[in-house]
């Protein structure tokens, strides 16, 4: 379908776009279009359809072009053969670090790929259902292996990867923008709408709040208090917790989607953004085949995530890595990196508000969404696992968000903030390099319910003794 | 050199700066930084008829290059401490007294660094400037943590440059912007947000590398051994100390070259008071040569003073009834500070809030960001095992007192109820360290451990 528009890049479009008034934005008209998705946009290529034009047969070629939208519509598609070399790895026995790696490799594309079919779905839906859409599958990389990781009852690995992504987006994707954007455009002064930032600050500033809480209820504690009480309190905070912070998200997407668009329209409005982002304006499959897509991708990135869940203590043996470390730094820039080589091409264009929106929005939809449904999830299917997070997680997690906060605050940008950041993410993952602390190895270890109580207990327990 | 009559003169200088473009600034001329700007507020005409009446050329050379030195500054009468010292260390007096005598000693010659570099770096350019400066600036600050490493005494290296971070942030800025505040109590006080901006992310990151030492030691559990605890938290310390100092590299080069614009924006407004204040010195009063032979001098004057204070510390702490704690983060502060703080106080009550931001803020970072790192890498070469874990009560001090001096700033105006309260967090910290009489943290200040546990720094097993 897209083949036939040779003219993706069309002044047709800039035309549009200025017949339109301000108000009424694409995002609007063109089916929720996000920060996030437009990121993720830029690694697309134009597919050459001439080859598949040349098969006789109609459904054999409508079928060929849909492969080849969908497959090689990346620049990513390289990456694809690590998926069957991943899956032929587990049936012939490779060791299990090479699974690892193979899976992590393959996660990649299938990332990017998830955010190009919401968004053509949301080309039929309308743009609020295209909005909540991408919502919700916008990290679904991060949703899948958490809960695959909680069936496996690896609860810690599921809190180290949750908070990975979140410091990785909020320090290393926005500070290699920041750095790459300032260095490109030294001369030039790099402004941003400060208030959709703004936004994302309180919701994830929130989300420590519920953090912090637990965390602390094991700290207040006196010696009197048996470690099953603490615990038992911990979990029925975190739950209620999670369904208020179930409630804001919603309420962050009524905003976003409804009442005030406006302030996420920001970048809108200057001509050279137009030009560059607005590259596919027709849906370039249909609803049912996206649809079957997207189902299989999904499929898909439920195997990889389960070799690597499976294989990661295996890999972390032989690479002499510690869990937490891979679940924190490798895992999250593995499953952002479509994300991110989106935000630091727009921030090289000095559109800083798109990248902005990317590492913004992404840490909030984890710390607001699926950090909480990861919770539900383990409440419904009987697992303990709570929102504390540990002492040095929760506050890197802390000093990250003040941080950026701070270093947004004024609506201007230059290199030296983006460095800031970036040698913020580096300290923290020397910090996890370094930290070989035994004590949450347990956790990591299959283990039932009852284990898993004996466990927070320690941890309890550990705290009064340090 | 010292025939310039009128250095005050309003003749020469305030033309010059009207005729030079705004982008080319004086600090690019003549490495000239808030900082120093501060400092030379607290200059003094030195009047130089009586040596002109010396016959010997070389004499009258010599005795005009001293007169410049050691009385060009109203703390002069101050310096009459440093013999005193030394004579009291040589008779064995007291050892609290020579630890008094040193600190007051040490007030004048903090001062005439910073002067003899803004010396040198008419000599130097600009940007060479610029660094001797950016290296220099806290000397005193760097050579006390690095005489009281070399005797082993990591608590009180840890506690002097906490200390000085807090008394920078809260007491130096808190007092400018509360005598500004009400001595401007019916103007419009303004500053330029941006430069503050940088430092606060600076100092949040320094934070950061404190803080990871100090959780990974709280969430350690009772399994972990402390020997593999302090194993991780040195290595920790080591590597963030790399990273600071890259950070801080980092820092001087946006300073001093590409984002030069933003460390100048006082210079934006031209008016003139400011002019007649601050370009008391344009052209250099002494030689290259004699230049670099004081500050070599004088660096062993403070490296000596220095010395009776890291040595006799400890005395003066149990004779005065305060803890070593108190003394290290309030009173070396105070007193290697002082200078800069008057000045501070002055541009403030001058309305030049940017100066007195660049004073209190950049000295803070420097500390943060150079020295710090620099001790712990001067601590590994020298084998002892300093890490970046500051106790729990310290961190949180530092943390607040960032986050409060940042929210403080945001907006971009002051008014003397900012100033208050930053001084009244500051008296609120320094009473906390006053009753704070747990000698856990005193084992180490005192320097008796063998060097393998002091890595343990605060939490000893």
């Amino acid at each position: 379908m897209a083949g036939i528009v040779p003219e993706q890049w069309s002044a047709a479009e800039n035309g549009n776009a200025t017949m339109t008034a301000k108000g009424s934005s694409r995002e609007l008209r063109y089916g929720g279009r996000t920060a996030h998705s437009m990121s993720s946009s830029s690694l697309r290529k134009k597919s050459d359809l001439r080859v598949i034009q040349k098969v006789p047969y109609k459904g054999l070629k409508d079928f060929l072009s849909n492969l080849q939208e969908v497959i090689l519509g990346t620049k990513l598609a390289i990456l694809f053969p690590a998926i069957p070399a991943a899956i032929i790895g587990t049936y012939c026995g490779f060791s299990q670090p090479w699974i690892f790696g193979l899976s992590l490799l393959g996660l990649t594309p299938l990332a990017e790929r998830v955010s190009f079919l919401t968004e053509q779905l949301a080309f039929y839906t309308g743009p609020t259902l295209g909005g909540l859409l991408n919502a919700t599958c916008g990290n679904a990389t991060e949703l899948i292996i958490a809960i695959l990781a909680l069936t496996n009852h690896k609860v810690a690995v599921v809190k180290y990867s949750l908070l990975g992504s979140i410091l990785s987006n909020l320090l290393l994707v926005l500070g290699t923008s920041l750095f790459c954007g300032g260095i490109k455009n030294l001369q030039r002064e790099q402004r941003f709408d400060r208030k959709q930032a703004d936004v994302n600050f309180f919701l994830l500033l929130m989300g420590l709040l519920c953090h912090l809480l637990p965390m602390l209820f094991g700290y207040v504690a006196t010696g009197e208090t048996s470690a099953d009480l603490i615990a038992d309190m911990s979990l029925n905070l975190s739950r209620a917790s999670s369904i208020v912070m179930l409630i804001s998200y919603i309420a962050y997407l009524v905003f976003q989607l409804f009442t005030h668009r406006q302030l996420f329209d920001a970048q809108d409005q200057d001509d050279a953004y137009n030009d560059d982002v607005t590259e596919e304006e027709t849906a370039v499959i249909g609803f049912w085949s996206g649809f079957v897509w997207l189902v299989g991708m999904t499929l898909v990135i439920a195997l990889l995530s389960e070799y690597v869940v499976a294989t990661i203590e295996d890999a972390s043996e032989s690479w002499g890595l510690s869990v937490s470390f891979i679940s924190i730094i490798l895992l999250p820039i593995v499953g952002n990196a479509a994300e991110h080589a989106g935000a630091i091409i727009f921030a090289f264009k000095n559109k800083l508000d798109i990248s902005l929106g990317v590492a913004l929005g992404s840490a909030t939809q984890i710390g607001l969404f699926v950090v909480p449904l990861t919770i539900i999830v383990a409440w419904i299917i009987g697992i303990n696992m709570d929102l504390n997070f540990n002492l040095l997680e929760t506050g890197s997690l802390a000093l990250s968000i003040i941080i950026t906060a701070f270093t947004l605050q004024d609506g201007t940008s230059h290199y030296m903030k983006g460095l800031v950041l970036l040698l913020c993410y580096i300290i923290i993952a020397i910090c996890f390099f370094v930290d070989k602390l035994p004590q949450k190895q347990p956790n990591v270890i299959h283990l039932g319910h009852q284990v898993m109580n004996n466990v927070a207990a320690a941890v309890g327990e550990g705290v009064f003794s340090s | 050199m010292g025939s310039i009559a009128e250095p005050w003169g309003i003749s020469t200088e305030s033309e010059n700066a009207n005729a030079t473009p705004k982008g080319l600034s004086r600090e690019l001329r003549h490495g000239k930084t808030a900082h120093n700007m501060s400092s030379s507020s607290l200059r003094k005409k030195s009047d130089l008829r009586l040596i002109q009446k010396v016959p010997c050329k070389t004499l009258k050379n010599v005795l005009s290059n001293l007169q410049e030195v050691i009385l060009g500054t109203k703390l002069t009468v101050l310096f009459l401490a440093i013999p005193l010292a030394v004579i009291a260390d040589y008779y064995h007096y007291g050892r609290p007294l020579i630890f008094g005598l040193s600190l007051i000693g040490l007030t004048p010659l903090a001062e005439r660094v910073s002067f003899l570099t803004e010396q040198l770096a008419f000599y130097t350019g600009p940007t060479v400037g610029g660094l001797l400066n950016a290296t220099c600036g806290n000397a005193t600050e760097l050579i006390i943590a690095i005489l009281a490493l070399a005797h082993n005494k990591v608590a009180v290296v840890k506690y002097s440059l906490l200390g000085s971070i807090l008394s920078n942030l809260l007491l130096v800025l808190g007092s400018s912007l509360f005598c500004g505040g009400i001595a401007n109590i019916r103007r419009d006080q303004r500053f330029d947000r941006k430069q503050a901006d940088v430092n606060f992310f600076l100092l949040l990151m320094g934070l950061l590398c404190h803080l990871l030492p100090l959780l990974l030691k709280y969430a350690a559990t009772g399994e972990a051994s402390t020997s593999l605890i302090n194993k991780m938290s040195l290595s920790l310390s080591r590597t963030s100390s790399i990273v600071m100092l890259i950070a801080y590299i980092a820092y001087l080069i946006f300073q001093l070259w590409t984002h030069r614009q933003l460390f100048e924006a006082q210079e934006d407004d031209e008016d003139d008071a400011y002019n007649d204040e601050v370009t008391v010195e344009e052209t250099p009063v002494i030689g290259f040569w004699s230049g670099f032979a004081w500050l070599a001098g004088m660096t062993l004057v403070i490296a000596l003073l220095s010395e009776y204070v890291v040595a006799t510390i400890e005395d003066a702490s149990d004779s005065w009834g305060l803890s070593v704690s108190f003394i290290s983060i309030i009173l070396l502060p105070i007193v290697g500070n002082a200078a800069e703080h008057a000045g501070a106080i002055i541009f403030a009550f001058k309305n030049k809030l940017d100066i007195s931001l660049g004073v209190a803020l950049g000295s803070a970072t420097q500390i943060s960001l150079f020295v710090v790192p620099l001790s712990v890498i001067v601590a590994w070469i020298m084998g002892i095992k300093m890490d970046l874990n500051f106790n729990i009560l310290e961190t949180s001090c530092l943390a607040l007192a960032i986050i409060i001096t940042a929210f403080t700033l945001q907006d971009g105006t002051s008014h003397y109820m900012k100033g208050l309260v930053l001084v009244l967090c500051y008296v609120i910290i320094a009473a906390c360290f006053f009753v704070d009489q747990i000698p856990q943290p005193k084992g180490t200040g005192l320097g008796m451990q063998p060097k393998n546990s002091v890595g343990g720094g605060f939490v000893s097993a």
